[in-house]
């Protein structure tokens, strides 16, 4: 008896797995295929990241979402008011500004790899690129602040190291409007431990904004049979002036 | 009817509906470059039924107008926002899904300014098929 109820309850637990394996896979509205082949490598030996990839959500609404359960993000105080003080319709990205780094949009983003040079095609928000030279260049000494700032990136083993700094302080983190300033450098690290997804760590440290670096934490699923699409976010953008009011997801 | 199937595999038609249902009523931000909660109110869908004047297949949102007519018999029109054209291509939609003249049913959630503005979340296309328009939750055609 025993036996066959543990027998039911294995069945029942696989059967709610498969289905929410399932469920998940369209959360999008595309194919994610199930994590099952093994990553791929380029004629170098090096991981392959070339392909199109989903958002990570929690890289959206509130960036403290990011972060390991039960850490908060340490906001110096003016920071923190500024929070609170940001409405959503003065959020860049909803009058079609860039999303600037780390803050994804809901929408697909390809991965263009070359030995000496990785770029990041966005389709939103908005319509535009990063590129991460891999050629052993260092930074400009004062470089322009920019909404996606001077990127470097190398191979430490199979993670892509990425090193950027240079930004403006225009771009919010999220919906929430949690902001930084232009001491921010953003170190990513990014892993293919299947073929399936991506991993990331995203170590934010601006001292202008945040008492202490601090670690954000996403993944990003692979899309098959989808492609990036023409977005013009300018084209037909009505929302910002039915905006009255505020993100408050965690 | 076969004695050998497990309890399991007998009521997993049960269960994929349970949960396809309680996934279609989790409260649904939609494919946006902007806070949805900012803009709209989750706590006030709506049902709008009524005639297509005109269908924008453009970014950041596709968009559609609808000719609604109130208690009174004066005609109202309605915007009415969608995801992306990418997000709802592959929820099934088309640029040429809505044409002018079509009539729809709109499950739309209600801007919270006050105009006549609202957030799709399924739309009853003329040839009667119901697509999912906007929600995340959405998994396409219902």
């Amino acid at each position: 008896m025993h036996k066959r109820a543990s027998g039911f309850l294995l069945n029942f637990l696989a059967t709610v797995a498969a289905i929410s394996l399932v469920l998940s896979s369209c959360a999008f509205g595309q194919t994610a295929t199930p994590a099952s082949k093994p990553t791929l490598r380029t004629a170098d030996g090096h991981p392959d990241f070339n392909g199109l990839w989903g958002p990570d959500r929690t890289f959206i609404y509130n960036i403290e979402s990011t972060l390991k359960k039960g850490e908060t993000l340490p906001l110096q105080p003016w920071a923190e008011k500024l929070t609170k003080e940001r409405v959503s319709k003065d959020d860049p990205e909803a009058n079609c500004l860039p999303a600037g780094v780390p803050r994804m949009a809901p929408y697909p983003w390809k991965i263009l790899q070359q030995p000496k040079l990785v770029v990041f095609l966005f389709e939103g928000n908005i319509h535009t690129y990063r590129q991460i030279f891999m050629d052993g260049r260092g930074h400009p000494e004062d470089p322009d602040p920019t909404w996606y700032g001077h990127s470097i990136g190398k191979w430490d083993g199979d993670t892509l190291v990425v090193d950027t700094v240079g930004f403006n302080d225009k771009f919010w983190f999220d919906f929430a409007g949690h902001p930084h300033t232009e001491k921010l450098h953003v170190t990513e690290r990014y892993r293919r431990p299947d073929y399936s997804h991506l991993e990331f760590e995203v170590v934010i440290d601006d001292p202008g904004a945040y008492t202490r670096p601090f670690t954000m934490y996403g993944h990003a699923p692979l899309l098959e049979n989808s492609e990036i699409m023409e977005y013009i976010c300018n084209e037909n953008n009505q929302d910002v002036s039915h905006i009255v009011g505020k993100e408050s997801r965690k | 009817m076969n004695a050998k199937l497990s309890p399991a595999v007998l009521f997993a038609p049960v269960l994929m509906a349970a949960i396809i249902s309680a996934s279609l009523l989790m409260p649904a931000p939609a494919f946006a470059h902007h806070s949805f909660e900012a803009e709209y109110d989750s706590n006030k869908p709506i049902t709008i039924s009524g005639v297509v004047t005109k269908f924008e297949w453009t970014n950041p949102h596709a968009r559609f107008y609808v000719d609604v007519k109130d208690e009174q018999g004066n005609v109202i029109n309605w915007n009415l926002e969608l995801a992306s054209p990418n997000a709802l291509v592959h929820q099934g939609w088309k640029r040429t899904s809505l044409k002018v003249g079509d009539r729809v049913t709109v499950d739309a959630w209600l801007a919270k300014d006050g105009s006549r503005f609202a957030n799709a979340k399924s739309v009853v296309l003329a040839d009667g098929t119901k697509v999912g328009a906007a929600s995340s939750g959405d998994t396409g055609k219902q």
